[in-house]
């Protein structure tokens, strides 16, 4: 009995091994088989997994990162954003003027492009485009209508290749706005008109790849665009895969399924790097902080703010939270947003100060709110950073209560103000540092949660965000971003970087702080 | 009436039937004021006295090693519970940033979690609030379920009909998820994770209690003390209940284990302790995203939850086994 069963094992394995070697030996062949038809080293096809599927094609009509990885490929703005930067670039733009007060735009467009669909890119379409997302005939579903283009009076087609666009007040943002991946892109006005006012599922661009079809939860399907005005894409087929769970996603990038995939966290990059992938780490542009209720009894003098601050080690904190896929935030604009200055510094860590200017405060007891789960600016989750926090004011004597809610809910929370101190973040919309720096003057407590409503700081924003761009308009943002940290309102805690993985011999990728993924010029190795 | 409620469950039932339940309530007879219950001192079936009962269950107990092993380690854990703030090496709720997901040493031989907490002393410091929990939540259950299923099953008709119907409904829904729906509108905290796992875990007792009454009240000891005229309330705690007892000590014991697991899960999905307390389920949810990464920070708190659980069920199933006289081990 023994003997036969121990055959049987033996023969199990053989089998196994035979089938493993020769599961070896059949992939090779199929990839040596490929290997005339292109004659190169590169594959001909490019595969990206995230998390779930685009809510749709439109830029229009969607506002969320995975429909704007996909968009951003398919599609192209007047302006874009450069490839490591927030500074923005000429697209379909070729140049552009402003006017002496700030309200008019007029931009030279490129000529002889062409949309997908064979019809030219021209004066008329950015018009079209544009019209689209005012009123009267801006929907409810356009989501970032009214903020790219809130301040557009009109739009003026000048002639063919020239467009005038006039703002109702100053706005440099305006810029910035028109290089983004939402509401911004231009769609083939001749493919609206087909398609009832919505290319959810027929988007057609400028861009360098063309759509070719969208099985839903499974993968979107990309072709080189042969007519592209610029520099072709260097792999003929791109397919955007949706792989809901992350560890199957992590998975399917280490078993060779897909070439590269995002919506990653510190915890899969060990088992990324041992499955021989790599990892690729970019500052994102994002921040995560924590705020004080100004109108809280307790907080509403700026010596106990600081005080509070004062106890808390954010290098320390930072680096075990995060495991170093966090960087300490000094100021509130991430390092590659215009305006950031390397020499403003929030309170610094110095927990005997603290403990004397909490006494004197009168501080004991400390009412927190955090939310439970974990959000892209803070992976460890909101639950943890308060906690850690609570650590820190325990050890100078104080007693931090935290409630935890889920983020739905923490939302609701937040806006009745029910706290003393609250944890959130802000993922930037558009590199401009007004994006980031207004959230401070802003009279909606949804945004500005600290309910700092200072004038100076108000006017400042107001001032800022009409001076034309360059040096004078980054150093006024440097002055108000020392103003709020004089003030100690938020306690600004980390930048998140964004991580993705890819294969080994992916190359030319531009994973973006947008988080988009333009991959005009990526590259496939194909596996020995 | 529908079928399933005559369904008595099959251990239970066995032991609530005749012999037994007669032997135990007639030994407690005697012990009445005279004149209440006939008592036939030449029954044969009289003559295993309560003290003897209970020692034979013990010798029973003590003869099942896994029963026993189980009961010691309840006791270890009982005095873990009592002298936990003597044990612990480091305060449990105090952070360390710079000491976090250290793997165990000779300093924390549990490791540190991610915020540098002493994972050892955290252990030790959930045993106290699972054991808690665990014995708060079942005598809440116990002590509503039992008054329940006893009116249920002692009345019968409308009464009967209406309670059980209740538990029925409350039966039908996942119990995990009602008391979760119960602490979303209670609020969080574990006092409120008490009275939801308390709350949840009433129709098992009132079902089990109905069902072991159901038979015992057809016994002609009922009978007769209904002729002497004993009021229902007397009839149902002194005569019909003790009948009982050894049906709802056996799944009251195995109740504090489903209760101890159900305490972790609620911490899981962070419903559980106020930060930075250490509660199991709660220390598990926040460390399993470093399973990879640091799998002490999960592996502790994991066999503390599963060690706990187990004893119970283990010591559960030993104390059915002593207390059902035809399945004692002798």
């Amino acid at each position: 009995m023994r003997r036969e069963s121990r055959l049987i094992a033996l023969s199990l394995v053989l089998a196994l091994v035979v089938a493993a070697l020769a599961g070896c030996g059949t992939k090779q062949e199929s990839t040596g088989g490929e290997q005339p038809a292109t004659g190169s080293e590169y594959a001909d096809t490019f595969t990206f997994a995230q998390g779930a599927d685009p809510r749709g094609l439109d830029p229009a009509l969607v506002d969320d990162g995975e429909s704007s990885k996909v968009i951003v490929n398919i599609y192209e703005g007047l302006l874009k954003y450069a490839d490591d930067s927030t500074e923005v670039e000429p697209c379909l733009a070729e140049s552009w003027e402003v006017s002496e007060d700030g309200l008019t735009y007029t931009f030279k467009l490129r000529q002889g492009v062409k949309f997908h669909d064979g019809t030219d890119f021209n004066a008329e379409a950015v018009k079209f485009n544009i019209d689209r997302q005012l009123p009267p005939k801006v929907t409810e579903d356009m989501g970032y209508a009214g903020f790219v283009f809130g301040t557009v009076k009109d739009v003026v087609v000048v002639d063919d290749y020239t467009v005038k666009i006039n703002l109702t007040q100053k706005n440099t943002a305006f810029l910035a706005n028109l290089a983004m991946s939402l509401a911004a892109p231009m769609v083939s006005p001749k493919a609206l008109q087909d398609n009832n006012n919505s290319v959810m599922e027929a988007p057609c661009g400028t861009g360098p790849y063309k759509f070719v079809e969208w099985n839903k939860g499974e993968n979107v399907v990309l072709v080189r665009n042969d007519d592209y005005w610029g520099e072709k894409a260097k792999t003929k087929n791109i397919i955007f895969r949706f792989i809901a769970d992350n560890s199957a996603r992590v998975l399917a990038l280490t078993n060779g399924e897909v070439d590269m995939i995002d919506g990653i966290d510190a915890t899969v990059v060990d088992q990324i790097k041992n499955g021989g992938c790599e990892l690729f780490e970019a500052p994102g542009m994002n921040v995560n902080y924590m705020a004080y209720n100004v109108t809280s009894p307790l907080f509403k003098d700026v010596a106990a703010r600081k005080a509070f601050s004062q106890a808390i080690d954010r290098q320390e904190l930072v680096q075990s939270l995060y495991q170093g896929y966090s960087e300490v935030a000094e100021t509130i604009l991430p390092s590659f947003v215009p305006g950031y200055d390397p020499s403003v510094k929030q309170v610094a860590y110095d927990p005997e100060a603290a403990k004397a200017g909490l006494a004197k405060a009168g501080i004991k007891k400390v009412h927190v709110i955090a939310y439970s789960n974990p959000r892209p600016y803070n992976a460890a989750t909101g639950q943890s950073l308060a906690t850690a926090v609570q650590g820190y004011l325990q050890k100078v004597g104080v007693e931090c209560t935290i409630d935890i809610f889920d983020w739905t809910t923490y939302k609701e929370k937040v806006k009745a103000g029910d706290f003393d101190v609250a944890f959130y973040g802000w993922i930037g919309d558009n590199g401009d540092p007004d994006n980031f720096l207004n959230l401070l003057s802003d009279p909606d407590p949804t945004m500005n949660i600290a309910r700092w409503q200072d004038p100076v700081y108000i006017k400042g924003i107001k001032d800022a965000l009409a001076m034309p761009n360059g040096p004078e308009r980054n150093a006024k943002y440097a002055e108000l971003e020392k103003y709020a940290a004089e003030q100690a309102v938020w306690l600004p805690i980390s930048h998140a970087k964004m991580l993705a993985g890819y294969r080994k011999g992916v190359d030319g990728f531009v994973y973006h702080m947008t988080g988009n993924t333009f991959l005009k010029n990526v590259t496939v190795k194909k596996a020995e | 009436m529908a079928p399933w409620d005559r369904d008595v469950p099959g251990d239970f039932a066995e032991i609530g039937s005749e012999t037994a339940a007669a032997d135990e309530a007639l030994a407690m007879g005697t012990a009445l004021p005279d004149g209440e219950i006939p008592v036939f001192e030449d029954d044969e079936t009289l003559h295993e006295k309560p003290e003897k009962q209970w020692l034979e269950m013990w010798r029973s107990l003590r003869a099942n090693k896994a029963a026993l092993v189980s009961l010691v380690f309840i006791v270890f854990l009982v005095l873990i519970a009592v002298f936990g703030p003597l044990l612990t090496p480091y305060n449990p709720v105090e952070t360390h940033m710079a000491n976090a997901l250290k793997p165990p040493s000779a300093e924390h031989i549990f490791g540190t979690d991610q915020l540098g907490m002493d994972i050892f002393s955290r252990v030790i410091a959930g045993t106290r609030v699972s054991l808690t929990v665990g014995l708060l939540a079942v005598s809440i259950a116990l002590s509503i379920g039992i008054v329940l299923g006893a009116v249920a099953g002692y009345f019968g008709g409308w009464i009967d009909t209406v309670i059980m119907r209740v538990m029925d409904m409350m039966l039908s829904v996942p119990s995990i998820l009602l008391a979760i729906t119960l602490m979303a509108a209670l609020g969080k905290g574990i006092d409120k994770a008490v009275i939801a796992i308390g709350l949840v875990s009433i129709p098992e007792y009132a079902r089990i209690v109905r069902g072991s009454i159901l038979s015992i009240k057809e016994n002609d000891y009922i009978a007769a003390a209904h002729v002497v005229g004993l009021t229902d309330a007397r009839i149902i705690f002194r005569h019909v209940l003790p009948n009982a007892l050894s049906v709802i000590i056996v799944r009251a014991t195995l109740g504090i284990s489903s209760a101890v697991l159900d305490t972790a899960a609620l911490g899981f999905l962070g419903l559980g302790v106020q930060p930075p307390q250490a509660e199991w389920g709660d220390m598990l949810g926040r460390a399993r995203g470093f399973i990879f990464q640091a799998p002490h920070t999960l592996i502790f708190p994991g066999l503390a939850i599963t060690l706990t659980v187990l004893a119970f069920n283990l010591l559960g199933d030993g104390l059915r086994d002593a207390l059902d006289p035809r399945a004692r081990i002798k």
